[in-house]
């Protein structure tokens, strides 16, 4: 420590200079005005720099609030030093730990290079508000004097610190509670303003509850009025209505039921009603009651309630429970309804549907009844009879059961399309009957309908039709016959009504006119077809059919379109229709390829004819050759010996003479020959005329004589005198009648045991015709075989082509006769030809035949 | 004719000679033609030879010719037997009689068969008189 008197003059000055800066340092607080502690400390540090002129001033503030002291460090201008307020923190923190009782030393030791002393100076009584270290590098330092400043100005710091950290928690508090306070008072204002809110509501709804209130009164008003209404209805309504207790007693009946009974409703309350109903009804009816009040169902029950005036009536009583909200019955309503008429009326409808079912099942019909819907309800006795089931069986759509599956279908389908009209309808179906067997049924149904229209019910009966059906498809398959026959047959019918020229045409006739089918035939249309040639035969059978004349046959010919020729065949038969009226029933026949066929047979018959002559010329040839040869053989040979007898010594002229004559002989029977043959084998065409068959016979035999002979056959000839002349074709005849000769003579080849007797013989035939007919004796044929053997190709003999009967026959039949064969008596066959007289029809043109009139006569 | 008649002659002349002692030869002739009945015996008497005229073969077998006849002139086309069963006929019996052919047919197949059996000659109708002594010189020569 300094010594006090070292320099009295300095030391005043010292003293001075001391006291001014305790004057300044007690000035201070003046210009600590705010409340920042560390402001304060700023300040302090500053002056205290200045004032002691120290190298640096420190503080550290233990603040209240932050865990990190705060730390200040004020360096002078003149000091160099630097360093950071926490290494001069962290050189006196040992210092810290103290508990600030004992005064604090200072320090003095180096730092940086230099040496400092170091005063703390602690802030707060007990250091507890921080502390101030004030360094200088003086030797001297600390003072007394500066020691004694820097305890004051650290006094004056605490002092204001403490001041400003009351103030400062003042502040706090002062803003603390203000902020509690504004908070108080948000929370204050909210909780007003909700309440308000609440407020608000409450009022709303007490308006509300106001408004409600008036209403449910007016309400209760309406209900009243209601109430006083309903009373009025339910004494107005024509029903007497009733409501009971749940025990049973009546409350209330309804005025309807008192004026009705004319009980008051003294009389009548609680079980007083009673005496209302019929005895006999009284006791089922309470019964029942009973045992409605019992199960509390609803329920009914009818019985005669007595009017008034004794009588009484059939009334339903209808029962329905009130129930509360816990399901308990509180009333008993109900409701009698007069039911006398319609009492009467259903006895009424029962005795007239028992009479109806009578009837129903009297009448001989099958009759049934179904629902709108199709189900079944009702068969009559005679339906069920006639299926042998039941009822019960039947209803619904059990009768289909009867029916035959294979109708099943279409009936059903009918059926459904039926009722989808709702208008009668029918269908046809085989029904099965009780013994098993199906027999065809008209069903027929018909709908009832009420006043708007709507269908009650079907009605229907079922008519056996088994026997028109049955007939109806013979009908239908004799009709498809005849459709078929006439078009295989190329034959087509017509009628023809005359009075008013109807026509039908059926559909073949239309095919052979080529018109269209199913287009009116009138009588103009028909000469649009008819060839121009034979229209006056068309009108002169119209005249004549006009006139009523009974049967037509006639040919004539068409001019199809396409310039073609159709050849037609009619045969027409006058009858009455039901009316009365004359009808020509007529069927045509197409007979063009007939006609041709002929014509081309016609021709073929006269090649093969031919080709027969050529044939059977070949087979005469040999014999031809024969026939000449021997004549010429005997020529030669006669005329040889007559010169060899002239030549004689004498000449023998006696016999050359007969030599001679013989020459001339043998060269005439050569020359016959010759002349037979050729007119036998002339190449004319065959040609009808007028011809003798006598001769013609004739001549056959006398060709044949030689071969006859021959083959030992004996001929006799037995012709007709009065034979009249054949139309005919002499040649083809004449063939016939040498095959006929040729054939004898086979048959007889082998005959030894009896004459070979061939006799031919020409007559006259009944009807207008003329016979010529070959006998032999030869080996005959069986009576089984006559037809066979004019078949073609059809011979005995082993060199024979068997064509020779066939053509002949032909032949014949060309000449519209009739070739045949019997057999004898005795041994042989003979066969026979008959051809008429005269020839009919052979014209190509349309010429009429009247078969009923023999008079007509057209050639 | 000159010439022909000198070769006849000669023949005739040898049939003479060898038959002096002897009738004429009997030739047969079988035809159911009439007019070959009536002229070929005129002609073979013409020739020397005597001739008879059958009108069928049954009616020759059953005649006393068949032994004597020293030649058979025979048609083939007959009722009843033909000339070739004749032919056979004889065969069977054994005699050995030559056979000619006369007929109108031209069938080679019965020409053949005739030929075959024996015949020495088969003639068709017409033939001259030339040909019938050709074959009877034949007919001979056999003999």
């Amino acid at each position: 420590m300094e010594g006090l008197l070292e320099d009295p003059a300095q030391d005043i000055k010292r003293l001075q200079r001391c006291i001014n800066d305790l004057i300044s340092l007690l000035a201070l607080p003046a210009m600590w005005s705010s409340d920042q502690p560390s402001q304060i400390v700023h300040i302090l540090l500053d002056a205290l720099l200045r004032m002691l002129s120290l190298d640096f001033t420190y503080a550290r503030l233990k603040d209240c609030v932050a865990i990190v002291p705060i730390e200040i460090l004020r360096i002078a201008d003149s000091c160099k030093l630097k360093v950071t307020p926490q290494e001069i923190g962290g050189m006196v923190s040992n210092w810290f730990e103290g508990d600030g009782q004992k005064p604090l030393p200072s320090m003095r030791d180096r730092f940086r290079d230099k040496e400092f002393s170091r005063l703390p100076v602690p802030l707060g009584v007990h250091g507890e508000i921080g502390m101030i270290v004030a360094g200088s590098g003086r030797a001297d330092f600390p003072r007394q004097t500066e020691s004694l400043l820097l305890s004051v100005a650290a006094n004056q710091a605490s002092t204001a610190m403490r001041e400003a950290r009351l103030l400062s928690e003042q502040k706090r508090i002062a803003n603390e509670l203000d902020q509690r306070v504004a908070e108080r008072a948000s929370a204050l204002g909210q909780a007003n303003e909700e309440l308000r809110k609440e407020i608000d509501e409450r009022k709303k709804i007490e308006e509300r509850l106001r408004e409600s209130e008036a209403a449910l009164q007016r309400a209760f008003n309406e209900i009243k009025k209601s109430e006083a209404k309903l009373r009025q209805v339910i004494d107005t309504i024509p029903t007497l209505a009733w409501c009971n207790l749940p025990d049973g007693p009546n409350e209330f009946l309804n005025k309807g039921w008192h004026e009705y009974t004319g009980l008051s409703p003294e009389e009548s309350h609680g079980w007083g009603w009673q005496v209302a109903f019929h005895p006999e009804d009284l006791p089922p009816l309470m019964k029942r009651w009973q045992e409605l009040l019992v199960s509390g169902e609803p329920g009914e029950i009818e019985a005669r309630l007595r009017h008034y005036d004794g009588v009484y009536r059939w009334f339903l009583i209808r029962a329905e429970p009130l129930r509360d909200d816990a399901g308990k019955i509180v009333r008993w309503y109900g409701t009698s309804t007069d039911i006398e008429d319609r009492k009467r009326a259903e006895e009424a409808l029962k005795a007239s549907e028992r009479e109806f079912g009578l009837i129903i099942n009297t009448i001989p019909a099958m009759a049934w009844s179904a629902r709108p819907d199709g189900y079944a309800e009702f068969f009559n006795q005679h339906y069920l009879a006639y299926v042998g089931l039941p009822l019960e069986q039947l209803q619904g759509s059990g009768w289909t059961v009867a029916v035959h599956p294979d109708d099943l279908d279409a009936v059903a389908g009918t059926w459904q399309s039926i009722m989808a009209s709702g208008k009668p309808g029918e269908g046809e179906a085989r029904l099965r009957r009780f013994d098993g067997e199906y027999r065809w049924f008209l069903f027929r149904a018909n709908p009832m309908l009420d006043e708007s229209g709507n269908i009650l019910k079907w009605y229907g009966t079922n008519t056996d039709i088994d026997d028109r059906k049955r007939a109806e498809e013979q009908l239908w398959r004799s009709e498809a016959f005849l459709a078929a026959g006439q078009n295989l047959s190329r034959i087509g019918s017509f009628s023809w009504k005359a009075a008013t020229d109807e026509i039908t045409w059926s559909e073949q006739l239309y095919r052979i006119y080529q018109f269209e089918i199913g287009v009116p035939v009138t009588l103009e249309l028909i000469r649009t077809r008819v060839h121009r040639e034979d229209l006056t035969l068309l009108e002169k059978m119209i005249e004549q059919a006009r006139n009523g004349r009974n049967d037509f046959e006639w040919q004539y010919r068409l001019m199809m379109p396409d310039q073609s020729i159709k050849y037609l065949h009619a045969v027409a038969h006058a009858t009455r229709d039901q009316d009365g009226q004359l009808q020509y029933i007529a069927a045509v026949q197409d007979v063009t390829a007939r006609r041709m066929s002929e014509e081309a047979l016609g021709k073929a018959r006269s090649e093969l004819a031919k080709v027969a002559r050529v044939t059977s010329l070949g087979v005469l040839t040999a014999s031809i050759a024969h026939e000449i040869n021997q004549p010429l053989s005997g020529i030669i040979t006669n005329a040889g010996t007559c010169l060899r007898m002239l030549s004689a010594d004498p000449p023998n002229v006696e016999g050359a003479r007969e030599t001679a004559r013989r020459t001339i002989r043998d060269g005439n029977r050569a020359s016959d020959v010759i002349t037979r043959l050729r007119t036998l084998y002339s190449k004319k065409d065959p040609q009808p005329e007028l011809m003798d068959l006598n001769e013609a016979a004739q001549e056959v035999t006398s060709l044949s004589l030689s071969e006859l002979q021959r083959n030992r056959v004996i001929l006799r000839q037995e012709f007709a005198e009065d034979l009249p002349p054949v139309r005919g074709d002499r040649i083809q005849l004449q063939q016939v009648m040498l095959n006929l000769l040729r054939n004898a003579s086979d048959a007889m080849s082998a005959v030894d045991d009896r004459p070979r007797e061939l006799v031919i013989r020409t007559e006259r035939d009944d009807g207008d015709r003329v016979r010529l007919s070959v006998k032999d004796a030869g080996v005959g044929f069986p009576p089984q075989a006559s037809d066979k053997l004019f078949e073609a190709f059809y011979t005995t003999k082993t060199d024979g082509m068997g064509i020779g009967l066939s053509i002949s026959r032909s032949i014949i039949e060309a000449h519209h006769g009739r070739l045949w064969a019997t057999p004898n008596d005795g041994p042989g066959a003979t066969f026979s030809f008959a051809i008429p007289c005269r020839l009919e029809g052979w014209a190509s043109g349309g010429t009429g035949v009247n078969r009923s009139d023999p008079a007509t006569n057209a050639a | 004719m000159d010439a022909l008649y000198g070769v006849e002659h000669y023949f005739v002349m040898e049939f003479h000679q060898r038959s002096i002692a002897t009738e004429r030869p009997l030739l047969s002739v079988v035809d159911d033609d009439e007019s070959v009945r009536e002229s070929l015996p005129d002609l073979l008497r013409e020739f020397g030879f005597a001739a008879r005229a059958f009108s069928s073969a049954e009616e020759f077998l059953a005649s006393d010719s068949v032994g004597q006849t020293k030649c058979l002139i025979l048609d083939v086309a007959m009722p009843g037997m033909t000339g070739l069963d004749l032919q056979q006929e004889l065969r069977r019996r054994g005699q050995r009689v030559p056979v000619i052919f006369i007929t109108a047919l031209k069938d080679e197949a019965i020409r053949e068969q005739a030929l075959q059996q024996g015949a020495v000659s088969f003639l068709y109708k017409p033939f001259s008189d030339t040909a019938l002594l050709e074959a009877l010189n034949a007919a001979v020569q056999v003999n």
